[in-house]
């Protein structure tokens, strides 16, 4: 709501300055968001933030009284012309309401004589200066009251109403109506119509027709003032995406009984603006009168929950200020009527945030609640979300943040571990055409990252991003859980003297990647791997799912070909996990185990096996032996060449054996050992080496 | 004669070792003097020709002799290998300017570390965390908050639709309905996450984080809410930054507030040291850094609890809006662009 300063003090005797003014504004909930000299008239244009439940703000009155009740000034009103009494108007045109619930008040003036023009400078500036186009003196005289009062007016021009049978009703079956802005509208069955008629002239309380507008040649203007309800004012504005003046005001509550007072200001600066004669009498159509019930204030609550005890003389007079009145006195509080214009106080909660605001919450002193601990403190997601980043920092990586919103042809490619499971949720009203669907997976986000960084001459990549991904599931219901993507591009970054060799990262560094934030959430659990199954963005041959059981955790592996020659790339790595998953496999305690107490013993062996056999099958054989004796196996190298024949590689596993109750000997160990590899030799019919 | 002799041999010796600049060296003049035909051994050998009655005097004197030529011989050689070790450890010194050697290390986006700094002040006053659905039905993101579907505040929240009734949440705040529907006061919550809204310029992004808080108890009065949100923005920001709290309005809280801060740049004076006005709180000297309330009587009811056995304050933030006035960032689409050159000044 913007506003001069001058016009102001039309309304309220200001004491302060505009700079005091705006700040006790402010401080009282209407923000003033600026304040600015108006060059050479000694005159200040400022704009308030009125915020939605503070209709009555909407017009230089209700700010006038805001600012009575704030600074003590004495509040005025501007001249008007009262009509005379006479039949002049009830005999010239006929209102009926019929829905008077969505219309409780439909009041009316006419003015004879009128000769359209330009509005007079004073009036034109003003509107200007306060954001309103000027059009021409009754449209402007209209808009001017408009602004003053807060009540929104429309002038129909009388001589074009075929009938002047004004019926205030629901479109019904009336399907169109031209607006003033020359477009035709569709009407839906709940829209409230001013109707000539039969005829619709106007949508109520959002825009007018384009038939009956005020035209350069109108002479009779009938004046409009009514009171529309504001969801039924609200539920047209939006439907049809008209945001006017006069809904916005409507939408947020205008006084029910400032109608009269709007019009007959508007027949007095139709007088003086346009030399209009006004019709004796006037139309006052009130079915349901808008009544405010009175509010018990309790004086308890006030203190309780604001935390300062105000006297009751202090309340009663701040709430008096306001326009309010208070009718009857008890122990335990007040019972308390708002004026007509203040339709956003219904509660008690209302009223002691009046109390609040002018007594100014900087007076509220600050202080800290005593606090019951309920389980505070610790948050296990968040202690390990915040493990595994710093993890993946040490490894290089960079945190990225992507918004979920993506392509329906990204989804198909990408779609996460979610398999045949379930469809991308989609955007109804996205902003962009490519932007439509929630993504199920984060590597979309990662590869334009990647391509974005590359094209910013990044030498290398490595990034993940921790969030969220969507999906609906069988039952058409959206599921969505955090994943954990990463991406690895190019020799990772080194700082220092230049290497003598730069090794881009394998498929081996991924799974490591994997294996560490297993380790980081304290994961015991053995994955399985498998290359069967895995998305077809990846590799078919460097590429696995991994999981616990049946879930599927996770996948892993290097991007197709097709892939990095469609984005003109080097093959690079990706890995996506069900992070929220994996958390559920995290212990939730550590228990530490004592140091052996018997050294341990480790010795070597190497095989020579068919070139696809697993290395795996050969620690999980051993560990399923389940032998005392044998702590731990690992595969330490695979080697293919001369002198391995052709189709053959040798894979080498170290095999650390100790005892828990005494030093194994030598020979004790070398036999073990011998028998061990003896029998690997005939389960996987390999060739021992060495 | 002998005795004479055992000097000059001395003095010669001295004068030798002095000279004998390496180790080989000195190993040639211990068998020069002390070798199998060494000159000491030589004297010793001459010894036996000696009359009896000088042989005691006089062997003593050898074998002082003897001893001093070894420990001089021992400790020449002990000079000279320390010498050679300093010789060598002065060759091997290396440029010490030369750069370090480290791998690159990651970062953590910067919305994650102010978020992460939001949650540990919240954590050490005794709150707890929640979280909730991005995907939220219309009932908890408005309805229950008291935003009937034609109230006009629902226009402050431009919604992303993914149904006729589920849309992604506009703000944080869903998750105090969603606690307060499963459990009983005390509470005391943060609830951080991201938020969508139907925008997308300098200022605003689509999708952008918040923080929302609650505390609701038999006691909680606004004057608690003033002080709980003011030791966290001192916290968070500067202990001596100025907060002023001024009405404003929410659908789910009343009384509801805005809260300010002094501006970080100008400090609250609101213009340039040139006199213009300040950028960044566009010369006001505040900024509007929180939305805060008594949580609603209303929205009490849509829970189940008694308005008049309970109260509560709530407060929401944005991650972004504390980022960028924290460290000086002008787009809010810089923290979604992902640049590494961006993400690596946040070390």
């Amino acid at each position: 709501m913007k506003f001069t300063f001058s016009w102001l003090r039309e309304f309220v005797d200001v004491k302060k300055s505009p700079q005091e003014t705006a700040y006790a504004l402010t401080m009282a909930g209407l923000e003033v968001e600026s304040l600015a000299s108006l060059g050479g008239q000694e005159d200040w244009v400022m704009e308030v933030a009125v915020t939605p439940n503070r209709g009555d703000c909407l017009g230089i009155l209700g700010l006038a009284r805001e600012v009575a009740a704030l600074t003590g000034g004495r509040l005025k009103l501007p001249p008007v012309l009262p009509h005379v009494k006479g039949s002049g108007m009830e005999r010239l045109v006929d209102v009926q309401i019929r829905s008077p619930s969505l219309c409780p008040r439909y009041s009316a003036r006419m003015v004879l004589g009128v000769r359209v023009a330009d509005s007079p400078d004073w009036m034109r500036v003003r509107l200007e200066v306060c954001g309103i186009r000027a059009i021409n003196n009754v449209v402007d005289v209209t808009n001017y009251v408009m602004l003053e009062t807060g009540q929104p007016l429309h002038a129909f021009d009388a001589d074009r109403l075929a009938t002047k049978r004004i019926v205030v009703r629901e479109a019904g079956g009336i399907a169109k109506l031209v607006t003033l802005d020359g477009t035709e509208r569709e009407l839906a069955s709940g829209d409230l119509l001013i109707c000539d008629g039969d005829v619709p002239i106007a949508l109520a309380g959002v825009m007018g027709g384009k038939d009956s507008e005020v035209q350069w040649d109108t002479h009779t203007v009938l004046l409009e003032g009514a009171h529309f309800d504001p969801a039924c004012v609200r539920r047209t504005a939006k439907r049809l995406a008209i945001h006017s003046e006069a809904s916005h005001r409507f939408e947020r509550g205008v006084d029910p009984e400032g109608t009269l007072y709007a019009l007959d200001r508007a027949v007095f600066l139709l007088a003086e603006a346009a030399g209009g004669v006004p019709v004796k009498g006037m139309v006052d159509r009130y079915p349901r009168r808008v009544k405010a019930t009175p509010i018990v204030l309790r004086e308890k609550r006030v203190s309780g929950l604001l935390g300062i005890e105000l006297s009751r003389r202090e309340a009663e007079r701040l709430l008096k200020s306001l326009g309010m009145q208070v009718q009857s006195r008890s122990k335990i509080g007040a019972r308390v009527v708002p004026p007509s214009y203040r339709r956003d106080l219904t509660r008690e909660a209302d009223l002691i945030e009046e109390l609040a605001r002018l007594h100014g919450y900087e007076k509220i002193p600050s202080t800290l609640p005593w606090v019951r601990p309920v389980g505070a403190g610790y948050d296990f997601r968040l202690q390990r979300e915040r493990k595994v980043r710093a993890f993946l920092l040490g490894e290089g990586l960079t945190e990225m943040i992507n918004l979920p919103f993506t392509s329906v042809e990204l989804n198909r490619r990408f779609y996460g571990l979610w398999g045949d499971r379930g469809a991308a949720v989609s955007i109804l009203n996205p902003l962009a055409q490519d932007k439509t669907e929630l993504r199920l997976s984060l590597i979309p986000g990662l590869l334009e990252n990647l391509r974005a960084n590359l094209a910013q001459k990044a030498r290398s990549f490595y990034a993940f991003d921790l969030g969220k991904v969507f999906c609906l599931n069988a039952q058409r219901s959206a599921e969505e859980k955090q994943y954990l993507a990463a991406l690895l591009c190019g020799a990772r970054g080194h700082r220092g003297l230049r290497l003598k060799e730069e090794l881009a990262p394998n498929l081996r560094d991924a799974k490591g990647l994997v294996e560490g934030i297993l380790e980081v959430l304290g994961i015991e659990a053995q994955p399985t791997w498998s290359g069967v199954g895995v998305g077809s963005f990846l590799h078919p041959g460097k590429a696995a799912v991994f999981g616990f059981g049946e879930r599927e955790m996770g996948c892993l592996g290097e991007v197709h070909p097709d892939l990095c020659e469609e984005l003109g790339l080097a093959p690079f790595l990706v890995v996506e996990l069900d992070f929220e998953g994996l958390v559920q496999y995290a212990p939730r305690r550590l228990a530490a185990r004592p140091l052996p107490r018997f050294p341990s013993v480790e010795r070597d062996l190497a095989v020579v096996v068919d070139g696809t056999f697993p290395a795996q099958r050969i620690v999980s054989w051993i560990k399923e032996l389940n032998h005392s004796l044998i702590e731990d196996v690992q595969v330490f190298d695979e080697y293919r060449g001369s002198p391995i024949p052709e189709g053959k590689k040798s894979l080498a596993y170290t095999i650390s054996y100790r005892a828990e109750d005494r030093t194994l000997t030598d020979a004790e160990v070398n036999q073990l050992h011998h028998e061990l590899a003896a029998r690997i030799g005939d389960v996987f019919r390999a060739k021992l080496r060495g | 004669m002998v005795r004479e002799s055992l000097e000059t041999l001395k003095d010669e010796f001295l004068s030798r070792i002095a000279e004998g600049a390496s180790e080989e060296e000195v190993e040639r003049l211990r068998i020069e003097y002390l070798g199998r035909k060494g000159k000491l051994t030589f004297l010793f050998r001459g010894f036996k020709e000696l009359p009896p009655e000088e042989r005691p005097e006089l062997g003593e004197a050898l074998n002082r002799l003897r001893q001093f030529v070894e420990d001089r011989l021992e400790f020449r050689l002990g000079e000279l290998k320390q010498r050679e070790k300093e010789r060598i450890l002065k060759a091997e010194r290396v440029d010490i300017t030369l750069p370090g050697s480290r791998w690159e290390r990651g970062r953590i986006h910067p919305l994650t570390l102010v978020m992460d700094e939001i949650i540990d002040v919240f954590l050490t006053m005794g709150f707890e965390i929640a979280r909730g659905p991005d995907i939220e039905d219309d009932y908890h993101n408005f309805e229950a908050l008291n935003m009937p579907p034609d109230h006009p505040a629902r226009d402050m929240q431009d919604t992303f639709f993914v149904s006729q009734d589920r849309l992604l949440r506009t703000h944080t705040s869903p998750v105090q309905i969603r606690v307060m529907e499963q459990r009983r006061p005390p509470l005391q919550i943060i609830a951080p996450g991201a938020v969508f809204r139907h925008d997308d310029d300098a200022t605003h992004s689509p999708m952008f984080h918040q923080v929302e808080g609650f505390m609701v108890d038999s006691h909680i009065a606004f004057s608690d809410l003033k002080g709980v949100l003011t030791h966290f923005l001192r916290q968070v920001l500067r202990p001596e930054t100025g907060v002023r709290f001024r009405p404003s309005f929410f659908p789910f809280t009343e009384p509801s507030a805005e809260i300010d801060i002094q501006c970080l740049l100008c400090e609250g004076g609101g213009s340039t040291s040139e006199g213009q006005p300040c950028r960044v709180c566009k010369g006001t000297g505040w900024l509007e850094i929180l939305g805060a309330g008594m949580i609603d009587p209303e929205v009490f009811r849509f829970v189940g609890y008694n308005p008049d056995q309970v109260s509560g304050f709530a407060f929401g933030m944005g991650v972004e809006r504390i980022a960028m006035l924290k460290y000086g960032i002008e787009d809010i689409r810089l923290f979604f662009q992902n640049d590494l050159r961006f993400l690596r000044q946040f070390s």
